[in-house]
Order: C-alpha cells, then sequence, then structure tokens
C-alpha cells in the first residue's frame, strides 16, 4: 500500500458542448478495490477510456505506474487488464482460442501462455465450456469469458467498466468473488459501476461522480458519515393521521418524515432508541401497524443528500 | 507477435459464414447461371465455326461436289463437317440434333433444315452458291482442276462475311467479359475483409478494436498480420473462383493459365487495399462504413461493365480517367488484354497500376489509422 498506481490531474473532456470530464482529478494507491460510482451518462466510461489513451483530451495528465500514459506506452499496457462494458471477444473462435489470443497479445512464451489460459479457464469456472464458440454460451458465461480475456496475463492493474451489467444474479456474485480473489492476489482493481450495492460490497476506495465532477471521496464508511442521514425507519401503515405524523416529526433526531403509498418513512440523524420512540407515539394514538424495519445509510443516502437526486434515477 | 495475430486471424476469416458466403459460395452461384443463361448463346457461337451437316447423295457419288465439299471441310479454317449417309440416316441425324442440315445432291443441292439459324443461313448460302457455280464446276472437274479450285476460293470467299475472323488467339467470345467481371466482383468482395481490418483494428469501430489497442501489440504489427490473413483468405477465394469458372463451368478466358491466376489474386489484394482505405478514411460508424464500402465495391464493378456489357465503353468515352483508377476495371483489363494481345505490353501496364493502387491504398490506410487516439468512442 501507499504506491501510486493511477494519478488523473485535472482532465477535461468535451463532447461538443456537453462536458463529459469537468476538472476531473483522483489518485489510486497499489492494493487498492477503487470503486467509480456514478449514474449513467456520469463520465465513468470516458474516464476509463481517456486512462486508456483510447480517447483523447482537451486538458489534463495521466499517469500510471508513474509513467505518463500514451498510445504507445506499450511498457504500461503490458501491465494493464482491461475489461469492458460490453463484450469483446471473436465469435468465430473457441472459448479457450479467445483467452489464448487475448493473453498472446501480452505473453509471448507459449509454455507460459497455456499455463496462464488454463488458470483464467479455471479461475471464471469455463472449464466444461473450453471448446464452445461464445455464441453457445449464455450471458453470464459470456461475461465470464469477457473477465477472462482480460485477466488471462495476470496484469497488476486491472480495469472493469460496469462488468455486470445485464447479469443474472448468480454470476454477478460469481464475478464480485472473483475480483475480490484477484485483489487478494495482488492486483490494484478499478471498478466502474452504477450499482451501489457492488460498490459497496466490494470497494476499499470510492469516488462519487456526476456530470463529470468528483462529488465525494472515500471509504464507504467516511462516505456516509459525511451525510447527516444515520438510519431509515420505514413502517406499514394503512392510516396516518396527519397530527400523528408531525408529533413523530417533532421528535428527536427525526430530521425527515414521508407517507407514501402506505409506507411511513422516517429519516434519523445521530441519537438512540428512535424506532422505539417512533412505535411509542404510534400505540398512544392506538394506530395498528404492519412490518417495521431500519435500514443504514446507504451510497444512494449519500449520492441523494449530495445531489438532490438518486443514484437509481438513471438506471437501466 | 505477428505469426500469433496471423494465426488466428486466419482461423477467426475462415470460420466466418459471411465471408464463405459472399467471397466463395455467391460468386459460384452468380457464375452457375451466367452460364445457364448465355451458355446457349455461347455454345450457338461458338458451333457456328464449324458446321456439322448430313449429306445425301440421291443421284449416286458426285464426285464434283464431293471435290468442294472436301476442300471446305478440310484445313484450320473449315467451314462444314460433313457426313455422307443415306436419307434415313440422314432424317435420324437431323432429328438428334447431330447435323444443322440435309444437303442433299440430285442434280441440283437442296437443303432440308428443322430450325432457322445463323448455321442454317450458311448451310442455304452456300447450296445456293453451289447451285450458281454447279455448271462451271461440273464442267471443268475433270479438264480444268484449277478452275474448279476458283470456284471453290469464290465460295469461300462469299460465306466468309458470316463466319468468324479470328483476330487472336485469345477467345473472343462477347460473353466472356461477364465472366472476368464476375472475378472482378469477387475481389472487390475482398474489400468486406478490407474493411474488417479496421474495424477490428480501431477502437472507435469495435470493442474487439478498443481492446486490442488497450494491449501492447503495436497497431502496425496487428493490422500487418491482419492485412496479411486477409489476402491469404482472399487468394484462397480467388483460385477456387477462377478454378470453378474454368475447370466446371468451362469458361475459357484465353491467355496463360498461370498469368490469370496471378491476375485474379492481384486484383483480390487489390480489394482488400481498397476495403482497408475505406475503412480508414473519416470517422464514420462500421454500419456506414459497410455500406460505403459495398456501394462504391458494386459501382465499380458496375462501371467495369458486371451489370451492363458496354458501360466499360461509355466510361471510357466520357470519363476515361476513370477507367485507369477503378480497381474493378483494371481487374477486367488486365484478363482482357492477356487474353486478347500477343504481346503482354498491355497487360504489363495493367498489373503494374493494379500493384501500384494496392500499395499507395495501403500506405494511405496505415497513415490514417496507426497511433490514433480517438475524439469519441
Amino acid at each position: 500500500m501507499g504506491e501510486t498506481v493511477v494519478k488523473l490531474e485535472n482532465m477535461v473532456k468535451r463532447y461538443g458542448d456537453l462536458i463529459a470530464l469537468d476538472h476531473f482529478s483522483l489518485e489510486i494507491q497499489a492494493g487498492e478495490i477503487f470503486g467509480l460510482l456514478g449514474p449513467n451518462g456520469s463520465g465513468k466510461t470516458t474516464t476509463i477510456n481517456c486512462l486508456l489513451s483510447l480517447l483523447s483530451y482537451d486538458k489534463g495528465e495521466i499517469e500510471i505506474f508513474g509513467k505518463k500514459m500514451s498510445p504507445t506506452a506499450y511498457d504500461i499496457k503490458q501491465q494493464i487488464g482491461i475489461i469492458m462494458q460490453e463484450v469483446a471477444v471473436f465469435d468465430e473462435l473457441s472459448v479457450y482460442e479467445n483467452i489464448d489470443y487475448f493473453c498472446g497479445l501480452y505473453i509471448h512464451d507459449k509454455e507460459t501462455r497455456k499455463q496462464y489460459v488454463e488458470d483464467a479457464i479455471r479461475f471464471v469456472g469455463l472449464e466444461d465450456f473450453v471448446k464452445f464458440r461464445p455464441k453457445k454460451l449464455s450471458g453470464g458465461l459470456l461475461r465470464r469469458l469477457n473477465i477472462a480475456c482480460g485477466i488471462a496475463h495476470k496484469p497488476k492493474l486491472i480495469i472493469l467498466d460496469e462488468p455486470t451489467v445485464a447479469v443474472d444474479p448468480q454470476s454477478r456474485n460469481k464475478i464480485l468473488e472473483g475480483i475480490a480473489e484477484l485483489n487478494r492476489n495482488g492486483a490494484t482493481v478499478i471498478y466502474t459501476s452504477h450499482y451501489m450495492e457492488e460498490v459497496e460490497q466490494l470497494c476499499t476506495h470510492i469516488v462519487i461522480m456526476d456530470k463529470g465532477k468528483k462529488i465525494a471521496e472515500g471509504t464507504k464508511d467516511e462516505l456516509k458519515r459525511m451525510i447527516k442521514n444515520t438510519e431509515t425507519v420505514t413502517i406499514e401503515i394503512l392510516e396516518l393521521p396527519e397530527a400523528v405524523r408531525e408529533e413523530i416529526g417533532r421528535l428527536p433526531h427525526i430530521y425527515e418524515t414521508e407517507y407514501k403509498d402506505d409506507r411511513f418513512t422516517v429519516r434519523c440523524s445521530g441519537g438512540k432508541h428512535n424506532l422505539i420512540r417512533i412505535l411509542d407515539v404510534l400505540k398512544q394514538n392506538d394506530l395498528s401497524f404492519g412490518r417495521v424495519y431500519t435500514e443504514l445509510p446507504t451510497l444512494n443516502d449519500v449520492f441523494l443528500e449530495i445531489t438532490g437526486k438518486s443514484l437509481r434515477d438513471k438506471e437501466d | 507477435m505477428f505469426l500469433h495475430n496471423l494465426k488466428y486471424e486466419m482461423k477467426a476469416g475462415l470460420r466466418n459464414r459471411e465471408l464463405v458466403i459472399w467471397l466463395i459460395l455467391f460468386p459460384m452461384f452468380l457464375g452457375t447461371v451466367f452460364k445457364i443463361a448465355f451458355g446457349s448463346i455461347y455454345e450457338k457461337v461458338d458451333s457456328f465455326s464449324v458446321i456439322p451437316c448430313a449429306v445425301v447423295e440421291d443421284g449416286g457419288e458426285d464426285a464434283a461436289l464431293r471435290q468442294v465439299l472436301d476442300s471446305v471441310s478440310e484445313g484450320e479454317d473449315a467451314l462444314l463437317k460433313v457426313q455422307y449417309v443415306s436419307a434415313e440416316e440422314a432424317d435420324d441425324l437431323l432429328r438428334e440434333g447431330e447435323v444443322s442440315g440435309i444437303l442433299t445432291a440430285d442434280g441440283r443441292l437442296s437443303l432440308t433444315v428443322t430450325e432457322e439459324g445463323l448455321a442454317q443461313t450458311v448451310l442455304r448460302s452456300f447450296a445456293g452458291q453451289y447451285n450458281t457455280n454447279r455448271s462451271v464446276i461440273t464442267d471443268s472437274a475433270a479438264e480444268n482442276p484449277q478452275a474448279v479450285q476458283q470456284v471453290i476460293e469464290s465460295l469461300r470467299a462469299e460465306l466468309s462475311p458470316v463466319k468468324d475472323v479470328p483476330l487472336t488467339k485469345g477467345n473472343t467470345d462477347y460473353m466472356v467479359q461477364y465472366f472476368t467481371n464476375l472475378l472482378a466482383m469477387v475481389a472487390m468482395y475482398g474489400s468486406l475483409t478490407g474493411l474488417h481490418i479496421t474495424i477490428q483494428n480501431q477502437g472507435n469501430l469495435s470493442k474487439l478494436g478498443a481492446r486490442k489497442c488497450c494491449s501492447p501489440t503495436p497497431k502496425s504489427v496487428s493490422i500487418c498480420a491482419c492485412l496479411t490473413g486477409s489476402a491469404i483468405m482472399q487468394t484462397i477465394c480467388m483460385v477456387i473462383s477462377v478454378s470453378f469458372l474454368s475447370f466446371i463451368l468451362k469458361i475459357r478466358f484465353g491467355g496463360n493459365p498461370a498469368l490469370i491466376y496471378l491476375t485474379a489474386i492481384l486484383g483480390g489484394l487489390l480489394g482488400v487495399a481498397f476495403g482497408f482505405c475505406i475503412g480508414s478514411i473519416g470517422r464514420f460508424q462500421t454500419g456506414t462504413k459497410t455500406g460505403i464500402c459495398f456501394g462504391v465495391s458494386m459501382f465499380c464493378c458496375f462501371c467495369s461493365g458486371l451489370m451492363v456489357g458496354n458501360m466499360k465503353s461509355v466510361v471510357a468515352r466520357y470519363a476515361p480517367w476513370f477507367n485507369r483508377i477503378n480497381p474493378a476495371a483494371l481487374i477486367t483489363d488486365s484478363l482482357y488484354y492477356l487474353n486478347i494481345d500477343s504481346d503482354y505490353q498491355r497487360y504489363a501496364v495493367a498489373v503494374i497500376s493494379m500493384a501500384v493502387l494496392s500499395a499507395v491504398l495501403i500506405l494511405l490506410g496505415f497513415i490514417l489509422t496507426r497511433r490514433k487516439k480517438y475524439a469519441s468512442l
């Protein structure tokens, strides 16, 4: 830990009048699983494409492993593995051939490559499908092949751009477990997603971005401490008089109440025993209620509080 | 690195179903359609040079007639192929289509035919000329053979306008141009494999291209491997097409067979280079580039006469410069010169033009694609 693997400084990227990256900077340390979280169109993929020297940019500097990144920085590219949002494999080649092809772009020694390819196949669990063509694979298996093609050469820096979009839950869990394992094996990981649960589960350091800007950065706990919400209580209740709702709203540490679709939501900021005090008020007013549950703040709450909109608003 | 790329480029290419359909099966199908459509015309024209006919001598053997018939049935420029048979046998031969007509000698020479055509016209003309000169022939046959020979010469001269006069040792059949244009079309379809090279190596055209651009393999190496792979595949397709047309459909392109293969292969490389260059120009998306490539290729084939036979002459009249840069026209011209010319001067110029144009297009494609960052992906 401590060595800076990736450094982006003051990046600006425009598409005509649209500013995709607006003076965006970040630093990623070795050994991190770095999460880039933001809604669709927030600039995550643009950041990754600039990082990989695929996209030109208007302003800024990019260093990877302490060296300036460029299209011909082959020594840097040698140490990077990329897993794109869309599956990028040859339809005409088998699973084994695809992995061997992409691994061969990095590893020249045949024996080493053979070992690496077999390791990658084992890692993503495609042992039973090595002779299959991509068209014969399910969506989840195809994603795993995509990942195997990106990591077979055992890179030090792995970039995953929304690798779980349109993936079934079982394959998604398998992918997330795999990423954690790659990190345990020593790789630094950059993970972009608009699924906050994944980022929360996986990432040790998170940057939340919106409209090409960094709006928050830190560990998930640090991010959650940035906002006043500490607990959200939800009660299923068929009838809630306005007077009772106001009474609850006046309780200490409660800063927001909402009654919609027979659900009463109460947001609390600090304090203890908030739930007991809320239920006491309901009982005193002879109101019967159904299911009651509390939630700790999520990254969505962080995003909501900072930007005034939900991360999920623009989900696919 | 180069060989690794080449190996998988070849594997992927040879397993590509679309490539096999458009570059191998479709030309075979179209060639067969051409053969069926033009075959009967071709055979009639071909058989016109020697006309099979039956001769029936009702009044016994006619020495003078035999002398004339023998003289027009001999040598490289023979007009007739004569069979002396009985009336019944002659009827059978005519009914079975073995002969084009029956010449019956009974004092005068009369003609029996079952259909009308060029062969029948020649036979009718022969019979008429013979009857006109019959007395000269009969009277002179024994005493003055030289006079008979003069009549025969004049007979030949009368009939020569309706007989092919070969200006070349090649195949002068008009229909051959459709098959040379077919080869040009296969070569121009190579532009699709050439386009495929840019799609697979440019990050803004495909995800596969983006992934390759992220690897430490220099783009020049990857493109060279892809170009080599495409050239090999296109060569295979051209060899299959030429072989299919020559050996299965029995099309005679004329000229040295090895040079026909060489020309077709070079044409295929020109097609690949053309597609590679088109793919490298501009910031269009894959679909647009494919459309442009296909459209331009077809336009070039149209201008060289694939759909309308005399189109190349029309272009030569109004925009002669275009025939000199149109890849399809260069290919058909090369094959034409190879067929028609007795020396290789014009052929060499056309082939060198193809090679130079290929080199220029590849160079241009390289310059436009290498070390590129994209404005948008």
